[in-house]
């Protein structure tokens, strides 16, 4: 027992007084003093530490940090001795996990209660943990950007930070479900709002505010991002980080496993928001027809999660037909004594019959719309020149089946057309037809869409189409209809279809919104009858095959060369990138890699490849330990292919990534 | 001539109203009964008559005999299973159903057989004395089950089957059946029925049934374009019939079952197209050095992600300008959603690129000789249109490589992009096909039928030489013009004839594979064709799968003509007046049937094998009864032999078709 003295005070052990804050590191905490010894076991000082302050507490999360030595002194059984700790040590007495703001991939503030004292990599697998995404192994955290001096700061509106900081997680097992959700956060109306908002995607952005943010405009920019990285091995408080303090949670190796809707609506959300705004922030560039179909997908997601209607739809089976659905109803009918009418719903396929003008775009014609009488029967559309001439022979008669059909729409105008394009064994045949109001458009627009895809009317998803078309004209009418060429404040994307929300900057200075309105609606029809996770999955689909998906760019240089270029990690190769021109220079794979290595004192990567291939560079744009942990972290990832399950190798992962020897 | 056009018209609708016979008798008014008059709309309706009159202009003679049999299948096979609903009568049933198989199958002059069958199904059907049961036969079908339930559960029970038996067959009726003459690439066609449900992929299967060839991954169905001068390979899961559906009433387009290598190229050397481009020096290092485990993860890696990995593709190919004749060179780029170029330069400016074309309604071709016929630059030339395109047109994009490689790598870039996950999954498909044929080969399994398809399989064995089955002697006949073939056409009588001896042999040991087959209809099919036709092919097709079925019809086939089961034969005394009877009131078989009579009457060219004598002695009572028909008769086979194409005028629209096609060929 330490702190033996003799009766004129003198100490006779070799017990020696440390001197312990308590609280975080703030130099004005209040301390205590205890005698202690170097065999003195780091238990029994906590304990000192305890009954000292004399307070009725929880102190189960409290340990001891050593400042000077940036280390937890987390082994109880270890003695100070081993430690090496002697009076002069500036220790804390603190707890372990302290609250962060974690900025997520929607770009929504969370504030939780993080580790500070296990290595990130477990950090990061509590938070996911926590907030319910699996395979936390994907995602890391990023410093937040430097923050510029604001001018004015009062302008800036208080933003709503979610709060799961007093939530607790039973350790170990993923919590069951309950009332749809997690069962922690079903505990108040507050964790309610906080689950939706992480497993619901958020509402398209402020189109002024996107161009307000930050866009890379070079490569050189876009591997800033990467130099945030924070490491995996290491843990948070080592890293600097203080309680309080704002960081980026995003999925850093883009090699995603195992992604199902079912059971991963948090993750795929959050997925789906991180493409999202990596294309609207333009850090991946797309052609301007990805563009719309990015647009629709993200228009027919918000549409879908705005109005609650997060589980499947029902009744859009495509596989439905017309047979399908007699046979279900005569199923029903089975005891049913007359099953001749339902043999006749069964043979009569609901038809169109009109007055509609029609214009044929021909070379040499002046001609406009005209009025004709027209039949629109299951994929066929035949007109004539007026109604008493309807029995006999047609015009023209078109099979609709493959034909693309594009709306030509224009609300506050009250044009309503259709255009086909009609393809024949000659070519293609183009023709307008031109609709009185909504009504009649929806329906005719319903039963084009349908008879292109080769099914009739009387497919069950005839009535949600023509429903869509209309919600669709009526948005446009409301949102679209007074769309200038300014972007529009938030409130109104909050209705109406603002484009400007859902297409990247570049495309809001190329086009008008009124141009982008009906590309965006065109490219809708084809996706419009997706449920929410199928468009996020969707999206997240057409994101990946994008040419330059999940490439994380670093600038370095490479051994015997001059300049700075870029390398491009992805989860299958490396990529030297010229700098000032964007092309490809070489690429090397990681299956064909036999190892590689960190000299920590130049700061420089060495790869060996088969074939007595080496590559050596060293980083300039971010430590090499990033680069470092891309790549060993790719491999990590290629490696849970093969042992599928949700146990993460966590050894392997820092043995793969970290470097605990040069530290 | 004329007349025998209208025959076949009869044929169908008595085949028609037979099969609406078996609707009815289901007791749910599901198809208003047809009228017997117009014959053509009312098969439109129920079996898509239209596209067989369509599709029978590009038909032979021999197609017809394949196209009966084939129909003739589906109706045995639609009251194979009527007849399983209908516990009650199920033994009368079954005999008839049995017997109509046989009997048709037991002719040897096709189309009379299906002609006497057609017939045959709606005599039995009234009331037949039940025949002595045939075990064999009887196996495939579950026996009436002893009923443990309640006489109401029983009928509601039994109601519930009517029902969907009914709905089963309303689908059924919908079907849309097609007749596709595919060349094979020894010049030798082969008429197929396909039905609209039916992918290149079972199709395919059915050929390999067929051909006998090795099944390997490269082989595919192949659509030419003549005229513009494109062909292209049928994906495996595209539907066959929606493809053809597209070709004009009079095109020359053809269907070609052949292998090539570029049809799965990017799976058996991905390297060559993901790994290429890049670094261009090493290129070629790097694509021939590369062992079987990178394949596969590299392959795993493109194509088994949440999205498929689109080859990286960028350069300066040709482009031909829309209706004009020059090419100019345009930098083209391939993107998972389209083809991007830059429209007015050679080189790449990263945002200018504008969207050349998407995949949606595309479909990739390669031009053949297009260096000759649109002066292109080369002759490695890739076409994308819309597939129901079919002349010269605007709306072609029209573009030329600098060489095979480029080529093959933008259309198999294209088709990764336009298909993505799904042609992996279709080689994954052709692998295991491939992989199972060995086997099968070894082992002489005979389930090899695609589930969905009985009928299809009914031309029975052949191998992928111009193994000629029973039908070849006719289109041999009557395409006598054409020398060569009547040669081979003779070649393969005499092998027919050594054959003879040891017919029975190799089959009657596997005989008892044949109640495995789970689906009953098709023994009787294969029967029908294998014994009608060609007893000769057996030997040939002794070692493969479908070798296992020849023997089965001659052990216990009942009524009909081959001569080795005479007992069955006496035990039947009733049938052969029965379905000798019908023919003078009905109208007489269609022309192609000259092989019908010839067995007794005509002298053809090649001497008849003395295997089919005897078969012959049963037909020609009925031929006796009406006098007045051979003569017309006589007249089919006198034109192709004769006069060629040149008597196209008197002729029904089908016969103007057969002539022409004749006259194409010689």
């Amino acid at each position: 027992m330490a702190g033996m003295k003799t009766a004129s005070g003198d100490y006779i052990d070799s017990s020696w007084e440390l001197q312990v804050f308590v609280g975080e590191e703030d130099p004005e905490a209040e301390s205590v003093t205890l005698r202690v010894t170097g065999e003195s076991h780091i238990g029994g000082v906590l304990l000192k530490i305890v009954e000292k302050i004399n307070r009725k507490q929880d102190w189960s999360d409290h340990a001891i940090w050593w400042e000077q030595k940036r280390q937890w002194l987390l082994q109880t059984h270890w003695t100070l001795d081993k430690y090496g700790i002697l009076a002069d040590a500036r220790l804390f007495f603190g707890p372990q996990h302290r609250p962060v703001i974690l900025r997520l991939p929607n770009r929504r503030a969370l504030r939780l209660r993080a580790s500070f004292s296990q290595p990130l990599f477990q950090a990061v697998a509590a938070i996911c943990r926590l907030i319910s995404i699996r395979h936390p192994e994907e995602l890391s955290l990023l410093r937040a950007p430097e923050k510029k001096e604001k001018k004015k700061k009062d302008k800036e509106p208080e933003e709503e930070v979610y709060d799961l900081s007093k939530v607790v997680l039973a350790g170990g097992v993923a919590p069951a479900l309950f009332r749809g959700m997690p069962a922690h956060f079903s505990d108040s109306a507050q964790t309610e709002a906080c689950y939706h908002m992480l497993s619901r995607p958020q509402p398209p952005p402020d189109p002024l505010l996107l161009q307000r943010l930050p866009r890379p405009s070079s490569l050189s920019d876009k591997t800033q991002l990467h130099s945030r990285w924070l490491d995996s091995s290491r843990c948070l408080m080592q890293q600097g980080v203080k309680a309080g303090d704002v960081l980026w949670l995003r999925f850093k190796y883009y090699s995603f496993f195992d992604l199902d809707p079912k059971t991963d609506p948090v993750r795929l959300t959050q997925l789906y928001e991180q493409a999202r705004w990596d294309l609207l922030l333009e850090e991946i560039d797309c052609t301007e027809e990805e563009m719309m179909v990015f647009a629709a997908l993200q228009y027919h997601i918000n549409k879908l999660s705005q109005s609650g209607e997060v589980g499947e739809p029902a009744g859009t089976d495509p596989g439905l037909d017309d047979l399908d659905a007699a046979l279900s109803n005569l199923e029903v009918k089975l005891e049913g004594s007359a099953p001749t009418d339902v043999l006749d719903s069964l043979t009569t396929i609901p038809e169109l019959k009109d007055h509609l003008r029609i214009f044929r775009p021909r070379k040499l014609t002046l001609k406009g719309y005209r009025q004709h009488w027209v039949v629109f029967k299951e994929t066929t559309l035949s007109y004539y020149k007026n109604q008493d001439e309807a029995p006999g022979d047609p015009i023209q008669q078109l099979n609709l089946k493959g034909c693309e059909v594009v709306p030509d729409v224009n609300v506050s105008g009250q044009k309503f057309c259709i255009k086909l394009l009609v393809p024949s064994p000659e070519g293609m045949s183009e023709i307008y037809l031109r609709c009185q109001d909504e009504q009649q458009y929806a329906h005719w627009m319903a039963g084009c869409r349908l008879a292109s895809k080769g099914r009739t009317m009387a497919d069950s998803s005839y009535a949600s189409e023509v429903q869509a078309i209309l919600a669709f004209l009526s948005l446009q009418r409301t949102g679209g209809g007074g769309l200038g060429n300014h972007p529009q404040g938030p409130d109104a994307s909050a209705e109406g279809l603002n484009p400007y929300g859902l297409v990247a900057p570049r495309f809001q200075r190329k086009f008008k919104a009124k141009q982008l309105t009906p590309r965006i609606l065109e490219a809708h029809q084809n996706v419009a009858q997706l449920s929410l996770a199928e468009a996020q999955l969707r999206f997240i689909q057409a994101w990946q095959s994008l040419p330059d998906f999940g490439i994380s760019y670093v600038m370095v240089r490479f051994k015997g060369s001059r300049k700075d270029e870029i390398l491009g990690i992805a989860n299958n190769r490396l990529i030297r990138i010229d700098l000032a021109v964007g092309d490809v220079v070489k690429t090397w794979r990681f299956s064909n890699m036999r190892q590689w290595n960190v000299n920590w004192d130049i700061r420089q990567v060495a790869i060996e490849f088969d074939e007595h291939i080496n590559v050596a560079f060293s980083c300039v744009s971010a430590s090499c330990r990033i680069v470092h942990e891309y790549i060993g972290g790719y491999i990590f990832l290629s490696t849970r292919e093969r042992a599928r399950g949700e146990e993460l190798d966590e050894d392997l992962f820092l043995q793969l990534t970290g470097g605990h020897e040069a530290f | 001539m004329g007349e025998s056009s209208e025959d076949i018209d009869q044929m169908f609708s008595t085949l028609l109203g037979e099969m609406d016979l078996l609707t009815q008798s289901l007791g749910v008014d599901t198809l208003p009964p047809p009228d017997p008059k117009p014959p053509r709309a009312e098969f439109n309706y129920s079996v898509g008559f239209k596209d067989l009159n369509e599709s029978l202009n590009a038909l032979e003679d021999q197609d017809l005999d394949a196209l009966m049999a084939d129909l003739v299948a589906d109706i045995s096979e639609a009251e194979q299973r009527t007849i399983q609903a209908q516990k009650e009568s199920s033994q009368n049933q079954h005999h008839s159903a049995s017997l109509q198989a046989s009997n048709f199958s037991g002719a040897v002059p096709l189309d009379y057989g299906t002609n006497v069958a057609a017939i045959g199904i709606s005599q039995y059907k009234e009331d037949l004395p039940p025949p002595p049961a045939d075990p064999v036969l009887d196996l495939p079908l579950p026996p009436p089950p002893p009923d443990p339930v309640s006489q109401e559960e029983k009928e509601a029970q039994a109601k519930a089957d009517k029902i969907k038996l009914a709905l089963e067959k309303l689908k059924e009726a919908k079907v849309k059946k097609l007749v596709v003459k595919v060349h094979m690439n020894d010049n030798s066609t082969k008429s197929l029925m396909v039905d609209e449900r039916q992918l290149a992929r079972d199709v395919l299967d059915n050929l390999f049934e067929k051909t006998h060839c090795d099944c390997n991954v490269n082989w595919c169905l192949y659509e030419i374009y003549p005229e513009l001068q494109i062909e292209r390979f049928f994906e495996d899961h595209e539907n066959v019939v929606e493809v053809l559906s597209d070709w004009t009433r009079d095109t020359e387009n053809k269907v070609l079952f052949l292998e090539k290598e570029e049809k799965y190229a990017v799976f058996k050397n991905p390297q060559n197209f993901y790994l290429d481009n890049r670094g261009k020096k090493e290129s070629k290092e790097t694509s021939e050095k590369m062992n079987a485990k990178n394949k596969e993860s590299l392959l795993e890696e493109s194509f088994c992600g949440t999205s498929v990995i689109v080859p990286e593709l960028e350069g300066a190919l040709y482009l031909k300008e829309d209706g004009k004749k020059s090419w100019k060179r345009r930098y083209f780029l391939l993107r998972a959603s389209g083809i991007y170029y830059v429209p007015k330069g050679k080189t790449k400016t990263s945002r200018d690129l504008a969207c050349f074309i998407q995949f949606e309604n595309v479909n990739i071709y390669y031009g053949t000789q297009h260096k000759m016929k649109y002066k292109a630059p080369t002759d490695y030339c890739f076409v994308l249109k819309h597939p129901q395109i079919q002349k010269e047109s605007q709306y072609i994009k029209y573009l030329c490589c600098d060489d095979a490689r480029t080529l093959n790598q933008w259309v198999m870039g294209i088709r990764i992009a336009k298909y993505g996950k799904t042609l992996y999954d279709n080689y994954q498909r052709a692998m295991a096909k491939a992989g199972l044929a060995c086997r099968w080969t070894n082992l002489g399994t005979v389930n090899a039928a695609a589930p969905a398809q009985p009928a299809q399989l009914s031309t029975g064995p052949k191998t992928g030489t111009p193994q000629p089955n029973g039908q070849m002697p006719q289109a041999a006949h009557s395409v006598s013009a054409v020398l060569q073939e009547a040669q081979t056409h003779a070649e393969t009588w005499k092998d027919k004839k050594s054959a003879l001896g040891n017919h029975p042999q190799p089959g009657t040991p596997r005989a008892p594979q044949a109640p495995k087959s789970s689906l009953p209809p098709p023994p009787p099919m294969r029967r029908s064709s294998d014994t009608s036709g060609s007893p000769a092919t057996t030997p040939k097709a002794k070692g493969t799968g479908g070798g296992g079925f020849l023997a089965p019809p001659i052990d216990f086939l009942p009524p009909p003509p081959p001569p080795p089961p005479p007992m069955d034969d006496l035990e039947l005394p009733p049938p052969p007046p029965d379905f000798m009877e019908p023919p003078p009131d009905f109208v007489p078989p269609p022309p192609p049937s000259c092989a019908g009579p010839a067995g007794s009457e005509l002298p053809p060219p090649p001497p008849p094998p003395p295997a089919l004598a005897p078969d012959s002695a049963r037909p020609p009572p009925a031929v006796a009864k009406r006098p007045p028909m051979p003569p017309k008769r006589h007249e089919n086979p006198a034109p192709p032999g004769g006069a060629g194409g040149g008597e196209q005028d008197f002729m029904s629209d089908l016969m103007k078709a057969l002539q022409k096609k004749r006259g194409n060929v010689s």
